[in-house]
Formats: C-alpha cells, sequence, structure tokens
C-alpha cells in the first residue's frame, strides 16, 4: 500500500537546515494497522505529511497503492488525496460552520458526486459511527469523542484505502480513546489500511505492528505481523 | 459547486459579522459614489434618441465676418439667419426637416382658472415631431398642410393641458396666444429628456418648452426669439421685416438624413446654395458648410461639461482606493482561515478550488456592497434632483435607468474581482500541511 525508499526532507531556513527525514524507508502492506512512535522532533508529523501527499520531498521514491506519486502536481496530489486518503487528526479538524452532515460532505463535494450519491454516503457513515442523530448539530454542540466521530465518519464517507491518524485519541479521555481506537479497528479490520502516529503506548498496542522514528529514521521495527486477509508480497524494508 | 460557494461564503459573511459589515460598507460607499456620479454623467453624455441619432443632422452654414470666425468652439455659428432656412426648407431632398426658435409668449388660460402666463413656445415645423418622436397622450401633430397656412393649431405639453384643460382630452378646443386663438390637435405625454438635445444653443438642460406652434406664424405675429441672437453686420433694413431679411442668425435647423447617399446630396446642396449666395455678395467667408449627426454636435458644443467627467472619474478612482481597501481587509480574513484551507486542501480541495471559493467571496462582497451602494446612489440621485428641481426646475434631470443598474452591476463585479483576486490567489498557495495542526 505504502513504499518509501529513501525518503529525505530538508527544512531551509537563511541560517539553518532542518533534516525532518533522512534516509527515511518504509512498508505498510495493505489492510495493516500501524502506530508510528518517537519523541517530539523525531519526524512523525513530516512523514505523515509526505505520506498524505500533504508535502514534497526533496528526495526518493515514493508509491501509493501500486502509483509512484514523487513526481504529481498539486492538482494530481489534491486528487490522489482525495480519492485514496482519509485523515483523522488530534484536533479533530472539523469546520466550525458547517454542520456535521456537511462537514461529511465536504471531500464528497470536491470529489464532484451527485447529490444523491453524497447523501447516501453520508448517512450511512454517519450511521456507522453512530451519530445519525446530529447531522444538523455544529461541532461546538458535540463533545470530543462526538467530533472524532464525526472526522472519521468524513474519512468514511470518502471510502479510502488509506487512513492516516495524527494523534487521533490525543484530544479524549480514556472512555472516548477507547471508543475511537475500537472503530479505527473496525475500519482496519473491514480491509482499510492504517497508519496512526501516537505517543501513547496503550495506543500503540492496538495495532498490528509499531515502528519508532528517531531524528528522522526508522530506528525500531516490528516484523510484520501475518494478516487475516491474504497478504501481499512484502517487499524488504530499505 | 458554485452554489456550494455561495453558500460557503455566505456562511464565511455571517461568521465575522462586524467585519463583514466594515466590508460591505466601504465597497457600498465605494459603488454608491462611483454610481451617482456615473449617473450624472450618464444622464448628460447619453444618447438621447437612440435609433435615430446618426440621422438627425444640426445643419449650418458660416455666414460670418471674413476677418475674423464665429467665437463658437469650432469657428461656425450654431444657427442660421431667417432667410437661409426658408430657402433650405424648400430642398425634399431630407427625410424631413424643420427650422424652428423658441419664443416667450402669454397664453391666457379661462379666466376664472388662472391669469395670462408668459409661456415658452417653440416654433417649429410638422416633420418636428416625428423626426424627435414626441409621445402623444392625446391627438397628434399638425400636418405639413398646415405649415403652409399656416394654420392656427397648437400642441400642448402635458402641464399645460393640466393648467388650461384640468388634464383632460382638449384635442378641438382653442386657446388664445397672444392675440390669436389656436385649436388644440395634440397634448403630449411626459416627455423630460435630461438634454434638450433638439436646442443646446442655450442651456442644454433647460426642460421642453410647453407649447408647440406651426413656424409659419413668425411673420404675421412678427414673434421675436427667446435664444440667441448674433450677428456680426448691420443688415436688412428697418423693423420686423428687415430683422427677418438680415444676416443675423437665431434659427435653429434640423434635417433627417436617412444614408449617406442622402446626405451627400444633401451637403451638395447646401454648397451649391451658399455658392450662389456669395455671387449675390453673401457669404464672405470660405465656403464651409457643416451637417452634423446629434452626439457628435452635442459633444462638439461640449453639452457633458468637463468638470462633470473629471468628477466621475474622480469617483471611479475613489472605488479603486475602495477595492484596494477591501483587498487588505479581505486578505486578512483570508489568511485567517488558513487552518480551514489547510483541512479542504486535506480532503482534496485543489489550488484552483480554494482560489475559486475565494474568488466567488469576493464577488459576493462586491455584488451585497453594490446593492447596499445603489441603494446610496438612489438617494444620491435623489437629494442632486431636488436641488435641480429647486435651481432650475428639473427635478427629474438625473436618472438612475436601466443601463445604470447594469453599470453598477459591472462596476461591483469588477471591484469584488480586483478586491479578491489577490487575497485568493494567496490563500490557494498556502501549503496544505503548514496549518493543520492549528486548527
Amino acid at each position: 500500500m505504502l513504499m518509501m525508499r529513501d525518503i529525505r526532507k530538508v527544512y531551509r531556513t537563511d541560517l539553518i537546515e532542518t533534516h525532518a527525514l533522512s534516509d527515511f524507508s518504509l512498508h505498510v502492506r495493505t489492510g495493516e494497522f500501524v502506530a508510528v512512535m518517537g519523541p517530539s522532533g523525531s519526524g512523525k508529523t513530516t512523514f505523515l505529511n509526505v505520506a498524505g501527499l500533504l508535502d514534497t520531498f526533496d528526495a526518493g521514491t515514493y508509491e501509493l497503492d501500486g502509483k509512484d506519486v514523487s513526481r504529481l502536481s498539486d492538482d494530481e496530489m489534491s486528487r490522489f488525496r482525495n480519492r485514496k486518503i482519509g485523515f483523522v487528526f488530534q484536533s479533530f479538524n472539523l469546520i466550525p460552520d458547517l454542520d456535521v452532515f456537511d462537514n461529511v460532505d465536504v471531500p464528497l463535494r470536491y470529489r464532484g458526486l451527485p447529490a444523491s450519491e453524497r447523501k447516501a454516503r453520508i448517512e450511512k457513515a454517519l450511521e456507522q459511527v453512530g451519530l445519525s442523530s446530529r447531522a444538523r448539530h455544529l461541532p461546538s454542540q458535540l463533545s470530543g469523542g462526538q467530533q472524532q466521530r464525526v472526522a472519521i465518519a468524513r474519512v468514511l464517507a470518502g471510502d479510502p484505502r488509506l487512513i492516516l491518524a495524527d494523534e487521533p485519541t490525543g484530544n479524549l479521555d480514556s472512555l472516548m480513546t477507547r471508543e475511537i481506537l475500537d472503530l479505527l479497528e473496525e475500519i482496519n479490520g473491514r480491509g482499510t489500511t492504517i497508519v496512526m502516529v501516537t505517543h501513547s503506548p496503550e495506543c500503540a498496542t492496538r495495532a498490528h505492528r509499531q515502528i519508532h522514528l528517531l531524528d528522522g529514521k526508522v530506528v525500531d521495527l516490528d516484523a510484520p505481523p501475518s494478516l487475516a486477509r491474504a497478504p501481499e508480497a512484502v517487499p524488504a524494508v530499505g | 459547486m458554485l452554489l456550494y460557494h455561495v453558500r460557503i461564503a455566505l456562511k464565511s459573511l455571517r461568521r465575522t459579522p462586524g467585519l463583514s459589515a466594515v466590508i460591505l460598507g466601504g465597497i457600498a460607499l465605494g459603488i454608491g459614489v462611483a454610481a451617482l456620479f456615473s449617473t450624472v454623467r450618464h444622464s448628460m453624455a447619453k444618447d438621447p434618441i437612440p435609433g435615430k441619432s446618426d440621422v438627425l443632422h444640426w445643419v449650418r452654414l458660416d455666414n460670418w465676418d471674413p476677418a475674423r470666425a464665429h467665437p463658437n468652439v469650432d469657428g461656425i455659428s450654431p444657427q442660421l439667419t431667417y432667410r437661409d432656412a426658408m430657402e433650405i426648407m424648400k430642398t425634399d431632398i431630407p427625410a424631413r426637416q424643420t427650422a424652428m426658435f423658441k419664443a416667450n409668449l402669454y397664453v391666457f388660460p379661462d379666466s376664472k382658472v388662472a391669469r395670462p402666463k408668459r409661456t415658452l413656445i417653440r416654433l417649429c415645423f410638422a416633420d418636428f415631431f416625428p423626426m424627435f418622436e414626441l409621445p402623444f397622450k392625446y391627438g397628434s401633430g399638425w400636418d405639413r398642410k398646415a405649415d403652409q397656412g399656416p394654420e392656427p393649431v397648437v400642441v400642448l405639453d402635458e402641464e399645460t393641458n393640466d393648467l388650461l384643460f384640468g388634464g383632460t382630452n382638449s384635442v378641438g378646443k382653442s386657446v388664445r396666444i397672444e392675440d390669436r386663438e389656436f385649436r388644440v390637435v395634440g397634448v403630449l405625454d411626459t416627455w423630460r429628456p435630461s438634454i434638450k438635445f433638439y436646442d443646446i444653443t442655450q442651456n442644454p438642460i433647460q426642460p421642453p418648452e410647453q407649447v408647440f406652434m406651426p413656424f409659419n406664424f413668425v411673420r404675421p405675429m412678427q414673434i421675436r426669439t427667446a435664444g440667441n441672437t448674433d450677428g456680426w453686420k448691420t443688415s436688412g433694413g428697418p423693423g420686423f421685416e428687415g430683422f427677418l431679411a438680415s444676416d443675423h442668425n437665431w434659427i435653429q435647423f434640423w434635417a433627417e438624413l436617412p444614408d449617406a447617399a442622402t446626405r451627400q446630396r444633401y451637403v451638395d446642396f447646401l454648397k451649391a446654395y451658399v455658392t450662389e449666395q456669395k455671387k449675390a455678395g453673401r457669404f464672405p467667408r470660405p465656403l464651409r458648410v457643416e451637417v452634423t449627426p446629434v452626439m457628435a454636435w452635442m459633444d462638439s458644443q461640449g453639452v457633458t461639461p468637463p468638470q462633470v467627467t473629471a468628477v466621475w472619474v474622480v469617483s471611479l478612482l475613489f472605488l479603486a482606493v475602495c477595492a484596494l481597501n477591501l483587498m487588505g481587509l479581505l486578505l486578512a480574513k483570508f489568511l485567517a482561515r488558513a487552518p480551514e484551507i489547510g483541512v479542504r486542501r486535506a480532503l482534496g480541495a485543489s489550488r484552483r478550488d480554494v482560489f475559486v471559493q475565494h474568488v466567488v467571496e469576493s464577488e459576493l462582497v462586491g455584488l451585497l456592497g453594490g446593492v447596499l451602494g445603489v441603494l446610496l446612489a438612489l438617494g444620491g440621485v435623489a437629494v442632486v434632483n431636488g436641488w435641480a428641481k429647486t435651481a432650475i426646475n428639473r427635478g427629474d434631470l438625473f436618472r438612475f435607468d436601466g443601463a445604470m443598474v447594469l453599470a453598477a452591476a459591472g462596476l461591483s463585479l469588477a471591484a469584488g474581482l480586483v478586491a479578491g483576486l489577490y487575497p485568493a490567489w494567496r490563500v490557494c498557495r498556502i501549503p496544505p500541511a503548514v496549518h493543520l495542526k492549528l486548527q
């Protein structure tokens, strides 16, 4: 699903160069649930931005869902994000003016789907996260856990191949954290690949394997587990 | 998708009501001022008779002093002598033509209703009414036969008909002008061109005359002009007949020339006439005849004062300043929304999507501000017309017509575009990852 080889990402100012990712290589198979851990500044967010085509990189190759995405134009990256990738953020990133229904609608709008199909997808996604009755509520009228479930519904409505979650339980209490992780596990169980950045070892244990980053490199890599579904070939991770 | 962008833009305006009010107020002020002065200029500079302005021609012959040109802007008198006008009237080359002038005569209402009243009267030929497309409420103009007699017929304007006959259909009724009785053949419907384009030899924003009567009453009633008379030598002899025979210019003259060939034939005719007159010792200057269409005639005589154009240009510059100010406000507003833009980009919005969304918001601001601006402009036009009513009895001089509505809409869209392009371009270039953590 996700294959990065020797990725390098350098942030430059007039005075300083920061190597956020250097010779970063990682392979995540289709259907995996991977937890990415590491201290602040280790490159987790940069990795997530590059993996989600939200940021470019300076060197290396990146294949996503079998396509080389190293040289995509901005438009192509937008289209790829819209159709293949779903994002779950720590701070939910719902649009405050839009109600739950319209928030879930946002990625579908950019996909250009007809209204009837959008409506069907949104209603199904809200039902999956148990928020059908809150469709016309504003985010500010929901609890943190509910907001995160709306964000997950937004992902589900788009039916992505890959979900990138950036500390999805970071702003939630332990009960809500469990709910969200259960939901992510359930989604993963249906075959969607999930890469989750987290600081929490407890959360990380819910993943199939854990990856540790330090100074922009993978320093500790669990062996890929055997998956319930037919696994694809596992190339060597460089 | 456009409706979606409009909905998002409306939500954005509602999110920051204070800032939105400042933004809309600024653009409304700019549009209001620009629309007001555009209306003032438009009322003076617009084509007063669309569809016919190219075929109606103002006729002039240069009969002036051989030693110096006429002081008019283009060196030729704007009017003709009576004797030349009468000679030119004899040709049948134009489809229609009329000599004319205005006079100030007493009209005698029923003594029980009102006292005799000095009234501006235009003496003209029958062709005047169809040439200038005067609208009739009752009856019509007189026919060419009535010109010859002349028959004692008149056309009244609506206001005079109200005064004399209480607004009823007065066709066939009698009205006394000076010492003669005239029969009413027509009553005009409301006809108040902003510019009195058929006679701009004096104040071009005067209202039209109130009564119209056959030109040929000039001689039997010895009617003098209430307009300008210019001359460069004493001639013609004593008395009124002497004045009619003189080289004084006081008659306005229009010819309707429907095509270029007719126009050329008419110019040739005028040149032949002047050449003939030169043999009799008249027209001492080099031969010059001018046959000028309506708009060119108005332009050449400076009907739209340069000050009006200058103020109009300043008002457009003021709108540009408002748009630039709006640009700054929109830039600040859009940049403050960078985290939301980051989310939309993450969810699949392309740069183009973000750009279009923000341009639509700018245009919406422009249009909403334009609506408010039009209301301001309407108030301004009412104030200016109120002043004109007091100063020159023209309460309807400036009109915010359909063309001005379109112009205001165009200005609003242009202002929205000018103000929004750069902020929209800036926010669509924001890297999506930068602000996601800030949401």
